[in-house]
């Protein structure tokens, strides 16, 4: 036994000398790499371009419902509005609204009134984005990982807290603030003004959603028009990078490239080369690009190429058109839309000022697009566009509504709001069956949703409609 | 077992009795029967006696001895001699070596060796001419079929491409997990990591391919947890334990080896040579379309000089490798030395990809006096080479049409010469990346022995590397109308350092209790430290064509990861042999990490096995040779990565933008109350040998369930994060392990040797999370909506391939795997209906894997060969997929025909619609638009799940050592001269290039998606050894 006693000295020893030094030897585990606190500045970089790129995401999600564009591919699943998997662009509105989270808390902390003020503006448009899309989805549970299964907030609250994130962003931006926003802000460059009539322009876009429901206040929403845009120069939009070019330009290229995509549906191409309203718009080929043979022809939605080949033969997003251009901008509200918002709600109320907000619109979008004075003039004065106050209906607000829209996720809401009562604005060919003949009204909550939160996530189907959308 | 030692008691008595007072002394040579070469060490005794000696260094021996006693000459590695003493005044003897000695010898933890049959749990050695023998440069591919329930996995065929090595199944649900053994070089761990490229596969190494396999002495492979229970966490999934040459007491020795080696393509996919370029079945030579244009015969009516080239085989060439070594060893009873250089050249059958690998060893030991010993080695590697980027490579060549010479790639003015589609041999040639690694290994040992009963040993060693990665892809060359491979061109700078240091202070404390009882008693400290950096920069955009600098590049932007990990371990083990029949062996172990939170940060493991040797205990007909039982116990723990504890912020890779940063929440949570991981496994096995050791059969059952796995949890990212790195689920694996080896001949000049392994494994994901569904380890691109996933589902096993198929009839609605034994429904228009919803295809695990291992020697003669063998493994064939998006299967020669799918209408009524499979008008005047290849064929992700099981030839040598009589006139103490070959494919179902590929590299879980992997290769060797 006298060997157990050496041994256990050893193993004391030994013991001692690793306690004594293991606490500090071991506490190496802080993450050089990443930091645990980001500045105000990063975070509005971030907040800024991501929701353009949001807005970017959600346009390439809707296009083909609303006919802007049209699947190359015979019923490809979203041109022929299958339910489809949107994992990704849902994660990205959440990563985005948990930077803006952030970065509001933060501002809260420091003081910086501006930046508070700015992501709340920011938040209210991605939360939009996001219950546009798909209804009710989670909020108050939300980002600050105070559950892994956040619950879902009805839509109809979110649209209240959307209005009110609103109004506490132009209190904020109307205040004193500790820092203020400059050039890591890619939307106004810190320009307060900007971001306020940005403000009041959403306040009224989201107002104007109310129209199918009880709740709706035209005058509400003119009275927010009223410290909105004052023109083109207020529009929010942001400017692509030499690296990080416009998305819509990457579609064109790709194309090219012949990883197919941003093909131009029939609808759109006969909308605007006379087909279908009487009248040539010469915004066409500012927007869309040409054949070989320098026609404009368009690809029926869900119907795919059939035998045309994959290049030449049929109109599609082609780089350097406005849309289209490497350092273009992505536009995420302008004051054509604005007009048309205006025209929207003056229509019951003021019908002459509705109609002149319908002409001021058109003249704002071919002016943002580079349309020559004469040529609009000309496209304006034509009777087809001009046709008068008292021949003025509500269906031509949102056909030069959509054209002005295009590639923009806002075009979807209006199609929802109208029923998709375009002129011959036919169901795609090869229609999910389980439509029955009908248009689809939302998108299909994502997959990583349904299987990290699935007891949460409601039980709906593409029929069932956004609140506003009754 | 009373009745056999009092026999014995008697028989020694009884001699002692007869032979009294007749001492002489006797002296002698102990020779070596394989070499002739003097022994030294062996041990001479006198039966039942202890009397002893040992050989000197000379080989010599001198003993007392009586006449008629039995003098027993037995030494490791050696077949034990009795020879009976007659009176003579020299004896000497010549050892015959023993591959399969009872008393083998094995090296386990921290190098301690043990006897094989004292251990409680299954280990196999491989030696070292079992791994030259493979001409593998990758030390993890020269373990292919070697050993029972080793899985190893080349990911391609480039040179000094990664190898991936799987002991008993994948223990992990973290996708991202290295489900591979430690590797211990002379008692020390070392780094076998794979760090892959950024962006398009290149293929790179993993660190042990930095190791000269002509280093190597032997290589044992500890598989369950009760193994590795000693070396902690990081040996979770077992260990691979190498130890490298040392020098041996005797005159110094010289060996060179030189070999010559090619390698081509060892097997094609089944191409279509008919139809040309163009789509729709019209010729156009400047079409994108490689393949779906009208048949040869009708494009040399409208262009006669039109030629179809074999572009697979054009774009390829022979693969060269020449490898290099000396080595200088000797010493005496006080110091020994041994010295190595190597020099490999290879050049991969992709144009412009090489890999080489120089390599200088030197290690010594020292015995300073009876208790003091102290050893080093040294191993310093320069490891590198130019890496294709063999995935867009082969993409390439798929887009490429056969009716253009893919050889004509560059112009006068250095352009690239097309006709429109990018050539693959261009791009091969200027998108250059090049790795150059140094790095050094080295350990230090020294033992301390104050009493017979004492030993204290410390080991210290380093593992430092630097890797430096240049990656260029140049931009135009401002020559009017090239076509440029970017816009912009890019280069990227990365450097890498890692540096491990392992130290290990180990007592140990021997007693023997009595004389059947003895114990061993080891208690040590062990710490390891990795510290390891990147930085890369990559510059956008070169002002000055052809002028491949980070200063003249017109954008820059950079990234750093720093890492750093410690670990500190105190450990026991205690051994007990009882009579050399039962064997006991209990471990005990704490581990502190830095990687989990302080508090959760130290966990305890222990380990308990037994071995049983039967037949000593009771007595055993004549063949029943030896016969153990076995069974073990074990937990490990496991700790994770560095800092991945809480909250912290990144910034995105597309910052800056406009001289701006952006910064995001990081999306990755990590568990504040951590906890280390634990794996339990237990294990049964038995070693029987009959016949002199003729015939043997090892069986191993084991099943070890790992618990509490720290997983990047998949969670809902509108709760702030999309992964919570946390303790959730469990994973089991149970297998069966069968080695049946034998000595069917042996007679003096011809001896034939078969070694048979096989094993079984299976595998459950018991849980993963409440609220989560799936984890995904990977995912690979199919055309038309035919992507594959590889998803871990709860209740399922590991590996199972997601994809679309075509529609079941009677299909189960709630069964997620696909039944293909019913009938395909067909939609009306005749085709045949796509299933979009994802269902298992297959399993990327293979149930079955194992080898087979001949030697035959005759005379000087020796021929060998190794086969080893998968079954029961799908796997995505992601060419498959392009090659009928693109005409260019062999199948697709039917597009002109019209046939009739076999299968049911929706209505149940039998489909008798004939369609036509080709593309446009068909000649029923229906448009069939892009054809049945294109519209239906290569969306169906079933199509392209293939078995993947093969038969191998791994290896084949034939060799011949020059005998004494043309030695004698020759310079050299030996020579030898073979011919080899490796890695032919003897038996597979799978329709392309080598199954055995895949994209992710050997640090990847994701081992069923080929991706367009570099074409595996078979390889012919000319080899000479001499010895001076």
């Amino acid at each position: 036994m006298k060997f157990r006693i050496k041994k256990y000295k050893y193993v004391i020893l030994a013991c001692a000398f690793a306690f004594t030094s293991c606490d500090d030897y071991l506490d190496i585990n802080d993450n050089p790499n990443n930091p645990t606190e980001a500045p105000l500045a990063g975070l509005m970089v971030n907040s800024t371009y991501e929701t353009s790129q949001n807005t970017f995401r959600m346009g390439d999600i809707t296009t083909n419902y609303v006919q802007y564009l049209a699947s190359p591919n015979e019923a490809s699943a979203s041109d022929v509005m299958e339910p489809v998997s949107y994992s990704g662009t849902w994660g990205s509105l959440y990563n985005v609204m948990t930077d803006i989270n952030d970065l509001i808390l933060k501002a809260q902390d420091e003081e910086a009134n501006h930046y508070e003020g700015i992501g709340q503006i920011l938040m209210a448009y991605n939360l939009a984005l996001t219950v546009d899309a798909w209804g009710d989805v989670p909020y108050t549970e939300g980002f600050n990982f105070v559950t892994v299964t956040p619950s879902y907030d009805d839509d109809s609250q979110l649209y209240s807290e959307i209005i009110s994130l609103l109004d506490s962003g132009m209190a904020n931006l109307s205040m004193e603030t500790s820092a203020s926003v400059g050039g890591d802000d890619f939307i106004y460059n810190g320009d307060a003004d900007k971001w306020m009539k940005f403000a009041y322009m959403l306040k009224a876009r989201y107002l104007n959603h109310y129209s199918e429901t009880g709740n709706y206040d035209p005058n509400a929403v003119l009275s927010a028009l009223e410290n909105g845009f004052d023109g083109n120069e207020d529009d929010a939009q942001m400017e692509y990078f030499v690296e990080s070019i416009n998305p819509w330009a990457d579609v064109a290229i790709d194309n090219a490239n012949l990883f197919l995509g941003g093909w131009i549906s029939e609808q759109f191409i006969e909308s605007l080369d006379g087909t279908l309203y009487g009248v040539e718009d010469p915004r066409l080929p500012l927007m869309v690009g040409a054949t070989d043979d320098g026609e404009y022809i368009g690809t029926v939605n869900g119907a795919g190429r059939g035998d045309a080949p994959e290049q030449g033969a049929r109109s599609v997003l082609e780089e350097g058109d406005f849309y289209t251009t490497r350092q273009g901008p992505v536009l995420i509200a302008t004051y054509a839309e604005q007009k048309f918002i205006e025209a929207e709600a003056a229509f019951g109320i003021d019908k002459a000022r509705s109609y002149q907000a319908y002409l001021d619109g058109i003249r704002a979008h071919m002016t943002k697009v580079g349309v020559e004075s004469t040529e609009i003039d000309a496209y304006i004065s034509n009777p087809e566009v001009s046709m008068g106050v008292d021949s003025f209906t509500i269906d031509d607000i949102f056909k030069e509504k959509w054209v002005a829209l295009f590639l923009n996720p806002e075009a979807w809401v209006d199609a929802r709001r109208y029923d998709y009562g375009y002129e011959d604005f036919d169901l795609p060919e090869n229609l999910n069956p389980d439509l029955g003949g009908m248009f689809i009204r939302r998108l299909a909550y994502p997959d990583s949703e349904v299987s990290r939160n699935g007891n949460n996530v409601p039980d709906v189907t593409l029929l069932d409609p956004v609140f506003w959308d009754e | 077992m009373k009745l056999k030692s009092m026999i014995m008691v008697f028989l020694t008595i009884f001699q002692f009795a007869s032979l009294v007072a007749q001492e002489d002394s006797v002296s002698g040579l102990v020779t070596s029967s394989a070499d002739g070469e003097p022994v030294f060490g062996v041990n001479v005794l006198v039966k039942g006696t202890n009397r002893g000696t040992t050989t000197d260094f000379e080989g010599n021996y001198q003993i007392d001895v009586n006449q008629g006693e039995i003098l027993i000459f037995s030494s490791i590695g050696f077949e034990t001699q009795e020879i009976t003493y007659s009176g003579q005044s020299t004896l000497n003897v010549t050892l015959v070596e023993d591959l399969e000695s009872l008393d083998e010898v094995v090296v386990t933890s921290f190098g301690i060796e043990q006897e094989k049959k004292s251990l409680g749990y299954a280990v196999q050695e491989i030696g070292s001419e079992e791994i030259t023998k493979t001409k593998q440069q990758n030390l993890v591919s020269a373990l292919q079929g070697q050993a029972a329930g080793v899985q190893v996995t080349n990911s391609g065929g480039a040179p000094g491409m990664s190898a991936r090595i799987i002991i008993r199944g994948v223990n992990s649900l973290d996708p991202g997990a290295d489900n591979q053994p430690l590797f211990v070089i002379d008692g020390v761990p070392i780094d076998n990591s794979t760090i892959e490229s950024n962006g398009t596969p290149r293929g790179l190494s993993n660190r042990a391919a930095d190791i000269n396999p002509n280093d190597i002495e032997s290589l044992n492979i500890l598989k369950g947890a009760a193994a590795t229970a000693l070396y902690g966490v990081r040996a979770s999934n077992g260990a691979v334990i190498i130890t490298t040459k040392k020098g041996k007491a005797g005159k110094v020795r010289i060996n060179f080896n030189t070999s010559l080696g090619f390698d081509e393509i060892n097997q094609f996919p089944d191409f279509q040579e008919t139809y040309g370029q163009g789509f729709s079945g019209e010729y156009n030579p400047d079409s994108f379309w490689p393949n779906w244009g009208p048949s040869m015969e009708e494009i040399n009516q409208i262009d006669p000089d039109v030629r179809f080239y074999d572009i697979w085989d054009d774009a390829m060439r022979t693969g060269v490798q020449i490898d290099n070594n000396i080595s200088i060893s000797g010493g005496n009873e006080k110091a020994t030395f041994y010295g190595s250089l190597g020099r490999l050249d290879q050049e991969g059958i992709i144009p412009f990809s090489d890999w080489g690998r120089t390599s200088a060893k030197l290690s010594g030991e020292v015995v300073f006096s009876e208790k003091f010993r102290f050893s080093g080695n040294v191993n310093y590697t320069v490891t590198g080479g130019n890496r294709v980027p063999h995935d867009r490579f082969m993409e390439r060549l798929v887009y490429w049409s056969p009716n253009h010479d893919v050889e004509d790639y560059i112009n006068e003015d250095g352009t690239m010469r097309t006709y429109g589609n990018t050539n693959p041999i261009y791009d091969a040639r200027f998108s250059t990346f090049e790795d150059e690694v140094n790095r050094t290994v080295g350990n230090l040992r020294f033992t301390y022995s104050p009493f017979e009963w004492l030993d204290l040993t410390y080991l210290v060693g380093t593992d430092y590397y630097s890797d430096k990665r240049t990656e260029i892809t140049p931009g135009p060359l401002g020559i009017d109308g090239e076509n440029p491979l970017s816009s912009t061109g890019f280069i990227t700078e990365t450097r890498i350092n890692s540096r491990d240091i392992n130290s290990n202070f180990f007592i140990t404390l021997k007693n023997d209790w009595t004389e059947k009882l003895n114990t061993t008693l080891r208690l040590g400290n062990d710490v390891f430290e990795r510290d390891y950096e990147r930085v890369d920069a990559t510059g956008v955009e070169f002002v000055i064509p052809e002028f491949y600098d980070l200063s003249y590049a017109s954008q820059i932007s950079n990234s750093q990861d720093k890492r750093k990990r410690r670990l500190v371990g105190l450990y026991g083990d205690l051994m007990v042999n009882y009579d050399e029949t039962l064997f006991l062996n209990v471990t005990a172990r704490n581990d502190w990490t830095s990687t989990l939170p302080i508090g959760n940060n130290s966990f305890f493991y222990p380990s308990v096995n037994l071995g049983y040797v039967f037949t000593e205990s009771f007595e055993q007909p004549d063949w029943f040779t030896f016969g153990k039982i076995r069974g073990s116990w074990a937990e490990v723990g496991k700790d994770t990565d560095p800092y991945l504890i809480g909250q912290t912020y990144a910034s995105p890779s597309v910052y800056p933008l406009g001289g701006e940063v952006g910064f995001t929440r990081f999306s990755q949570f990590g568990d504040l109350e951590l906890r280390p991981e634990k794996t339990t496994a237990i294990e049964f096995g038995t070693d029987l040998r009959f016949f002199e050791n003729r015939l043997g059969l090892d069986v191993t059952w084991y099943k070890s369930n790992s618990k509490d796995q720290i997983i990047p949890v998949p969670v809902s990212e509108t709760a702030g994060f999309s992964t919570f790195v946390t303790n959730a689920g469990e994973i089991e694996n149970q297998g069966w392990e069968f080695i049946i080896s034998g000595t069917p001949v042996r007679s003096e000049n011809f001896r034939w040797d078969v070694s048979l392994n096989a094993a079984y494994n299976q595998n459950e994901v018991k849980s993963i999370r409440e609220g989560i569904e799936e984890i995904v380890v990977g995912t690979q691109f199919g055309y038309g909506g035919s992507s594959v996933t590889i998803k871990l589902l709860e209740g399922e096993p590991y590996g199972n391939i997601f994809g679309t198929s075509y529609a079941r009839q009677g299909a189960d609605p709630n069964s997620i795997y696909l039944n293909e034994s019913l009938p395909i429904i067909i939609r009306e228009d005749g085709f045949p209906d796509r299933n979009g919803s994802q269902l298992v295809l297959g399993n990327t695990t293979p149930k079955w894997i194992g080898g087979l291992k001949n030697d035959f020697s005759f005379k000087g003669f020796d021929l060998s060969f190794l086969i080893d063998f998968r079954s029961g493994v799908e796997q995505y064939n992601q060419y498959d997929n392009f090659f009928s998006a693109f005409g260019i299967a062999e199948y697709t020669l039917n597009r002109n025909e019209t046939i009739v799918f076999d299968g049911f209408l929706e209505d149940g009524s039998p489909n008798t619609q004939p369609v036509w499979l080709g593309q446009g008008e068909g000649p029923d005047g229906r448009n069939y638009g892009a054809g049945f290849y294109r519209n239906i064929y290569r969306t169906v992700s079933e199509n392209f799940v293939q078995d993947a099981s093969f038969i191998k030839l791994r290896n084949i040598t034939l060799g011949y050592n020059f005998q004494g009589n043309i030695l004698d006139v020759l310079p050299f103490e030996s020579a030898r001269m073979s011919v080899a070959a490796n890695n032919i494919i003897l038996y597979t179902p799978w329709d392309g290039f080598d199954p055995e590929s895949f994209s992710s590299g050997a640090g990847g879980n994701a081992t069923g998606l080929t991706g367009l992997g570099y074409p595996g290769v078979r390889s012919f060797f000319f080899t000479l050894n001499l010895g001076l």
